[in-house]
């Protein structure tokens, strides 16, 4: 993640990142590690715990001609600065009938590492149900890199996911590293574009963020056992690969959709009405696993609740059994 | 300020006052058919504010903001058709709450207090730049008791930002009187974080010229933000319709006498010996010139109606 953000800060000097604990610390999970070192203070510094003033601030300066890089610690933190997102940062180019242009990224972590209902939300769906805003949700390190440095580079607000355990995890225990070479340039990837990362004939498995890592290692699972499961990742949830995903539905029995976030009305029906609408009767039959409690506290409840790798395991044999 | 420059702000008073009349008529018969906030009673802080600004500066202003749009440089016919719903300065987007001009600068949001961080995001640029420019963040005294005030005004102090808060206070948060919902002074609400706040009669434009160019002064040379309160007199409704039922009896009636500060300016220009003559020369060019920017808006077309799902994005760079 430095990496990438040092690449764009040294291509473009209006690119500045601010946020809680992005400098001297380097961000909790270090993605902005060396930045405030090597660029000093004026284009890398600390907040105060004042989400509402700097995630406005980012609104503004953007507007006025830089691209700010913002971190919000958590995206559960959403909750004490969400006009600034819902009514402005979304809605300013719209508003300015085109005339205004608002690039910021606004990068935060999500997902569930024990620390219960208050730290572990993904709220993929709260961001990608308000127009005007993009959303990106990268599984794999070369994703986080190559879509980052897309965002930096689109004129538009950009929510940028990024999974605490694929921020945590050693490259080697991924199910799945594309990290780009060390020392050649990041190259932007492009948003919209789902890819397949695993044929199969029985059943096809969507997903998005460090959940593509889980059905990848669900699906070797699942074959072990004789179902031959392919793995989809969506890779940005705004905007979404809706042609995709119809190519991907037409030959596929069954789908099954695994997301971390909030199943009521969140990204799995999206998914899911997105191919009936499209296919009809021809869709394949279909069933989603997502979240659709608060996220508990101890260990026990969490495994309970939480899509892991034996839980999409078991769903994708529950639905292609049915 | 000398009498000619008096005489000046005197008819840009009167172009602000013509100006939101013809909104509100336009309210009135219809022609405009959402929700609309008048600034009639705190036109000497806009055509003070007018003077101080200059290019560089931004201006981020409240959901009663055609006064500073005015005064940011927005171009009046642009406006005028923006307002009258026409393919005008937003093509019909933003309306009169959400008026966006990146070439002067200006931006106005209508949500109460949501526009103060997005002033230091302005003022954040300006400050990289160190070229002496500045952003105003207009609020009113409802606005104050913002959280997204007091985040601001701290980052603001310990970031070195060029930003002059703004707070035209007229006393009433929609319908609460000001003594029922604000404690403490208003201008020392800033005193905590070491902004500095000068307090003046809204009405008054010399006082506002006085605090206007203390305040500016400070951001301007010290890179620091500092904290301005006029107290005016709101003499429209909070919005056109409003029936302004909560006032006390004869309020209105006594501000009109005391507290309209086109009316006081007036006044004391005759009592210091300008002719009348003069003052009716400005006031019938002002006047002509608002109804030439609102004749000019009425030849802008309606939007066409597909543009309505245009520009949610930005069109992405080649």
């Amino acid at each position: 993640m430095a990496a990438a953000l040092r690449q764009e800060m040294l291509r473009d000097h209006s690119v500045v990142v601010f946020g809680e604990d992005v400098a001297k610390l380097g961000g909790v999970f270090g993605a902005t590690r060396g930045l405030a070192r090597q660029f000093g203070g004026r284009r890398v510094f600390d907040t105060p715990v004042s989400e509402t003033a700097f995630m406005g601030m980012a609104v503004g300066a953007a507007q006025a001609g830089l691209r700010p890089v913002v971190e919000l610690m958590f995206v559960d933190f959403l909750g004490v600065c969400f006009d600034q997102i819902l009514n402005q940062l979304a809605k300013n180019t719209y508003m300015s009938g085109g005339r205004v242009r608002v690039p910021v990224v606004l990068r935060t972590a999500v997902g569930c590492i024990g620390s219960a209902a208050q730290h572990s939300q993904v709220l993929s769906a709260t961001f990608a149900h308000i127009p005007g805003l993009k959303v990106a949700y990268p599984a794999s390190p070369g994703d986080l890199q190559g879509l980052l440095v897309a965002a930096i580079r689109d004129d538009n607000p950009v929510v940028f996911l990024e999974h605490k355990w694929l921020l945590k995890t050693r490259l080697p225990e991924l199910a799945f590293d594309d990290a780009q070479p060390g020392d050649g340039e990041i190259e932007a990837r492009p948003f919209g574009r789902l890819r397949r990362l695993r044929e199969g004939t029985d059943i096809t498995i969507v997903a998005a963020g460090y959940l593509v890592q889980s059905a990848l290692l669900a699906a070797s699972s699942l074959e072990a056992g004789g179902i031959s499961a392919g793995v989809v990742d969506l890779r940005t949830l705004v905007p979404l690969d809706r042609d995709g995903l119809v190519r991907e539905a037409r030959d596929a029995p069954f789908l099954l959709v695994v997301d971390d976030d909030y199943h009521a009305y969140g990204m799995s029906g999206e998914v899911m009405a997105t191919i009936a609408e499209e296919l009809g009767r021809q869709a394949p039959i279909m069933g989603r696993h997502a979240v659709d409690v608060p996220i508990p506290a101890a260990a026990v409840l969490e495994a309970e609740i939480v899509p892991s790798v034996p839980s999409i395991e078991q769903a994708a044999r529950a639905l292609v059994k049915e | 300020m000398n009498v000619e420059d008096l005489l000046e702000v005197y008819e840009v008073m009167w172009r602000l006052r013509r100006f939101e009349e013809e909104v509100g008529q336009a309210v009135a018969s219809g022609e405009i058919h959402g929700e609309m906030h008048l600034g009639i009673g705190h036109e000497a802080v806009g055509a003070v504010l007018g003077r101080h600004r200059r290019a560089g500066d931004a201006v981020v202003s409240t959901h009663r903001a055609h006064l500073h749009a005015l005064a940011a440089g927005v171009d009046p016919v642009q406006l005028a058709a923006e307002l009258l719903e026409r393919d005008g300065l937003n093509h019909g987007k933003g309306g009169h709450m959400h008026l966006f001009d990146p070439e002067a600068r200006f931006m106005c949001t209508g949500i109460v207090g949501a526009g103060v961080p997005i002033a230091s995001g302005y003022a954040l640029k300006q400050s990289l730049q160190a070229d002496g420019a500045l952003t105003v963040s207009v609020v009113g005294d409802g606005t104050m008791n913002q959280g997204a005030v007091f985040e601001t005004m701290n980052l603001a102090a310990v970031r070195g930002l060029p930003m002059v808060f703004l707070c035209e206070d007229n006393h009433y948060s929609i319908s609460v009187r000001r003594e029922e919902s604000t404690a403490g002074e208003l201008r020392r609400r800033g005193e905590p974080f070491g902004i500095p706040g000068f307090a003046c009669d809204g009405t008054d434009v010399d006082r506002v010229d006085e605090a206007l160019g203390q305040a500016f002064e400070i951001t301007r040379t010290e890179s620091r933000p500092s904290l301005v309160v006029a107290s005016v007199y709101r003499f429209r409704g909070h919005y056109e319709g409003d029936l302004d039922l909560y006032r006390p009896a004869g309020e209105k009636k006594e501000a009109a006498r005391t507290r309209d500060p086109v009316l006081k300016l007036r006044e004391r220009l005759l009592d210091s010996g300008t002719p009348e003559a003069r003052l009716q020369e400005g006031e019938n060019r002002a006047a002509e010139t608002v109804a030439e920017w609102f004749a000019a808006a009425r030849q802008r077309p309606l939007p066409g109606k597909k543009t309505a799902r245009e520009h949610v994005f930005a069109d992405v760079k080649a």
